[in-house]
Order: structure tokens, then sequence, then C-alpha cells
């Protein structure tokens, strides 16, 4: 099914790229985190009084801030929690296939005795878990963070439910790129649709946000099925997890096939 | 056994292969020659189950090069046209990454070639000259020992001396009972080593030979310089010998390997100041051999 060698090259050649997200996600974190002030969070809102609510909205931030738990969904899930994620998906998910074709270094790996299926599912799991460690590694830190500095009021089953499903659109972006990747055999095209439709869904849910009569553009996007407030304060998202989980199989056994399949100019 | 059999690759601009077949059998060394585009890479694209063709079948000691290109890889050695490697590798990285993905674990015969090449491969790969990259990417192709070598001009970039190292080790590997195909544009290379020698041109293969045919009646041209520029080039003429002037006091003349006597005996009498070998290269000897095979 996957090469335990090829895993391995890819994750050598790949984990500072993780490492930094990580460090850029945490420091997000960690200054939004100690930002909270429970005792005055009227204060922390009326700092946005200057800003305009529609801008506001675009970024995901809502005013009614109660809680610890509320803050975090809406100021760290709000833009931040899927749109780094985002642009490390489209620059790993081109590095994976395509750049490999591009520049011919795939036919060395297809020179041994792994198939095409088995190379590009090892490539696919590769982004698939190095998300869902990046996910992980960031929900533990946020909790020990909260932890330590506001012990008691994070409310860690609603931010773990909220964490899941971000991943999961997270994973489903990079399964997008992923699949721009295995379609096309050039970095040019590859970068361009891994990379444009992304960026279209993250533009849709900022715009469908600010106002009701736009909200269809939210709708349409993969990053806007979900409101990472509501899923804190307790809608029922497993609905949608199973969604995105169909929409990651489709798109990975999709890429799959077409690479399989296709002639490639090695 | 390498077997192809009307293969046809055509690509979106009309470029391609046109009935291809030819057989390599084991323990042969096919050359494969042509001008840049004729479709030599296209050919061995097919052979290892990079690009499925529209018409034909190409079979490596009888599976499908497409649908069975995974297994074929257990016993085939490629060093491919344009060598590029993953980036951000070092060469030892690169040589166990290809061991790990094959499964062979015995470094001997890649300790030897790594020998044999004079090749040092630590250190990043990016920063190895064209040459070195050339000789990793023999090791990677010979190391495990395949029955089946596909080499796409294997020796670019080598220096003569790796040159001729690179026709001891093929030889030796013929001895072994291995298939090879090799393309190249070394014509002592070719003359060295292949038994049998495809001309491709325009995607068609135009000659299928044996190297002593080919060798037989390569033309070889001289330039004499001598002041009586005139008289020589009536006389060669008229014993049937292609000559013209070049400059004032040079004749050029083409002759086959048959007919050096001839042509000696021919311009014995006149003083000849100078006689220079006309330097060809690969393709002028063949196109000339084509062109020939064509009159026929």
């Amino acid at each position: 099914m996957m090469s335990f060698a090829l895993f391995k090259a890819t994750l050598k050649k790949n984990w500072l790229l993780l490492f930094i997200f990580f460090g850029v996600l945490f420091m997000y974190a960690a200054v939004i985190i100690s930002m909270f002030n429970p005792d005055d969070i009227a204060q922390l809102i009326s700092m946005l009084d200057a800003v305009p609510e529609d801008m506001l909205k675009a970024f995901g931030l809502t005013t009614a801030i109660t809680n610890m738990t509320t803050y975090l969904a809406s100021w760290l899930y709000g833009l931040l929690m899927t749109s780094l994620p985002m642009v490390y998906s489209i620059i790993l998910a081109n590095r994976l296939v395509a750049k490999a074709v591009d520049n011919g270094s795939m036919a060395y790996l297809l020179s041994t005795p792994n198939s095409r299926a088995k190379i590009i599912i090892t490539q696919g799991l590769y982004a698939l878990l190095s998300l869902a460690i990046l996910s992980a590694a960031l929900f533990g830190t946020g909790v020990a963070m909260c932890e330590a500095m506001f012990p008691g009021l994070l409310d860690i089953y609603a931010y773990l439910k909220l964490n899941v499903t971000t991943m999961l659109a997270n994973i489903a972006v990079m399964m997008t790129a992923f699949f721009f990747s295995c379609l096309f055999n050039e970095t040019r095209l590859s970068l361009g649709f891994g990379s444009g439709v992304p960026i279209a869904f993250l533009l849709m849910t900022m715009l469908g946000n600010t106002s009701d009569q736009v909200k269809i553009l939210k709708d349409l996007s993969i990053y806007g099925w979900y409101d990472p407030v509501k899923v804190v304060e307790g809608s029922n998202v497993l609905g949608l997890d199973l969604v995105y989980t169909g929409i990651i199989a489709v798109l990975f056994i999709a890429g799959v096939l077409i690479f399989k399949r296709k002639r490639l100019p090695l | 056994m390498i077997e192809v059999k009307d293969l046809t690759l055509t690509y979106p601009s009309g470029k391609g292969i046109f009935d291809v077949s030819f057989t390599v059998r084991q323990g042969e060394i096919m050359g494969y020659l042509g001008p840049n585009g004729a479709g030599k890479t296209t050919t061995i694209r097919a052979l290892m189950g990079f690009m499925y063709p529209d018409r034909g079948t190409a079979s490596i000691n009888g599976l499908d090069c497409w649908s069975k290109a995974t297994e074929i890889q257990r016993f085939l050695g490629y060093i491919p046209g344009e060598i590029a490697f993953p980036d951000g590798m070092s060469g030892d990285e690169f040589l166990k990454l290809m061991h790990d993905m094959r499964g062979t674990k015995d470094t001997k015969l890649q300790n030897r070639l790594l020998e044999m090449f004079e090749l040092d491969p630590k250190g990043k790969i990016k920063r190895f000259s064209k040459g070195m990259k050339q000789k990793l990417g023999i090791v990677a192709a010979f190391m495990h020992d395949p029955q089946v070598l596909v080499l796409d001009e294997p020796t670019s970039g080598l220096d003569p001396l790796m040159q001729n190292r690179f026709v001891d080790l093929v030889l030796s590997e013929k001895q072994r009972g291995k298939t090879i195909l090799m393309s190249s544009h070394i014509f002592e290379e070719v003359e060295k080593t292949c038994d049998n020698v495809l001309i491709i041109k325009e995607g068609r293969i135009v000659v299928h030979s044996d190297v002593q045919t080919l060798k037989a009646s390569q033309r070889k041209g001289y330039v004499i310089r001598t002041k009586e520029a005139g008289a020589m080039v009536q006389a060669l003429q008229a014993a049937g010998f292609e000559a013209g002037i070049v400059t004032e006091d040079a004749v050029e003349v083409f002759i086959i390997a048959q007919d050096a006597d001839r042509f000696i005996k021919t311009i014995s009498g006149f003083t000849i100041m100078d006689l220079d070998v006309k330097s060809q290269t690969l393709e002028e000897v063949f196109m000339q051999f084509y062109s020939r095979e064509g009159e026929r």
C-alpha cells in the first residue's frame, strides 16, 4: 500500500516546512491566549469598536465573546487556523507530486519496483498525516497554554470538536491541492490551480461572512460550512465531519487513479 | 529480451514514433541512434511504462511495459536521458533510497561501481558537476545487477577516460548475458559495444543493421594539401571518387574503407604537403549511411 522508504525520504525533506508552520501558528496561539482577559471581556471588545463591523466579520471575529472557548473559536479559528494551513497545503501538495514530475526526478521513483499508485498513496498519506500532526500539536499546546494561564476556563471537549472539524476542512483543502498536483505535469499549472481554488474558497468565506446578501458565497466554499463559534457553542458537526471525510477520500482516490493512468513526460 | 512491435506513440503536437518494431535478444547490445527529437526518448518512455502507446506493444522478458511496469523494474536498470535527482539529497542518501525502494541491501556492487568511476557520493547532489551526476546515475542503474538495461545517452558529460570505463562495464555486463538497449551520440562507444544498431529518423526506424556492415560502409573524409589541386581532383574524379577543391591548395575527398588502397595509388604520383582526416560527427556518418540505404 505504501513505501516506507519513500515516506522516510519525504519526511526528511519536508519536516522543516511543517515545523515552520507549527512555529508560526503556535506563536499566534500563545499571543491570542495570553491576551484573553476573563475579568473584562468588554474592554477587549471596545478595542474593536474602531474597526468596521463588516471587516470584523470577514476575519471571522465575533463581538459576542462570552468565554475563553468562544474567544479562541473566533480569534484563532476564524481565519488563522485555516489560512496558514492552506498556505502549507499549497506548498506541500505541489512539492509531493507535480514538482517531481516537472523536474524529472519522478523517473527515479518509478524506476524502482513500486507502482505509481503506491508512490502517490505514500505522498498523499504524508500530506494527510502531516496536517493531522500539525492539528494535534496545536490542540495539545493550546490546551496546555490555556490550562497554565487560565486554569479551568477552556471547555476542552468543545475545543476538541472544533479542532477536529477544522482539521478535516484543512485536509480537504490539502487534498484539493494534492489532486491538482497529481493531475498536472507542470508545476505552473499544479500551483496555479492548487493555490487558486483554495484561495478562492477562503475569499468566498470572508466575503460571505460580511453580509447575508452574499451568504451564497460562503455556502459554496469548503471553509464556509461551519461557524467556529457555533461549533463550540454546541452545534452538531458530526454530519459535516463525515462530509469532509468523504471529500478527502474522493479527492485522494481520484488523484491516485488519474496519476496511475496518465502519460508522464519523464 | 526486449520486444517492440508496431509501436506508435504520438503527442498532441503530431510528433512521436510510428510503427517502431525491433527485438533485443538476451546477451545483445542494441545501439539506438538518431538526431535529436527523432523519437529515441519516446521509445524509452514506452519501455519504462511512463507512457502508454497508441498502438502496438512493447514488452520486456515477456511482460507488457505499460501494464506490468512495476514488475519489470525488479530486473531493469535505467539511465534517464536528462538525469534529475530528487532535490535536497546527498549522493549517499539517493543511493540508499534506491536500495530501500528496491528492497535490495547488498552494497558490494555499488561500492565496486563507485570505485570504478572514482565517484565519492558524499555531499549534496546539487553541488555535483555534470559528470559526477552522470556517474551517480550509472551507479544507480547497475548497482542492483539488473538483467536488462535501458540506457539513454549514458555517457553524456563523462570525460574520455570515464567513457572508456563505461565501455568496459557494458562489455563485461554483456559477457554476463545482459540485454542492453543504449542510445548514444558517440561513434566509438557504439562501435566498441553494440552488436546491432537501430537508426530512427522522424519517428520511424530507417536502418536496422549490424555494426560491422555500418563500419564497413562508413565513409571517411580526407583533406589533402597539394600544389596541383586541380589535377588531383581530376585524377580522383576519373577514378570514381567524390572529390572537390576546398581552397586553392586543398582537396577534399570521401572514400569508404575498401577503397583505401585504390585511393592511395591514385594520388601516389602527386606531391602531397599534408594529409588530414576530416572529422565527422556520428550524425553525419549515420546520415550518409542512411541516405545511401535509401538509394538502394
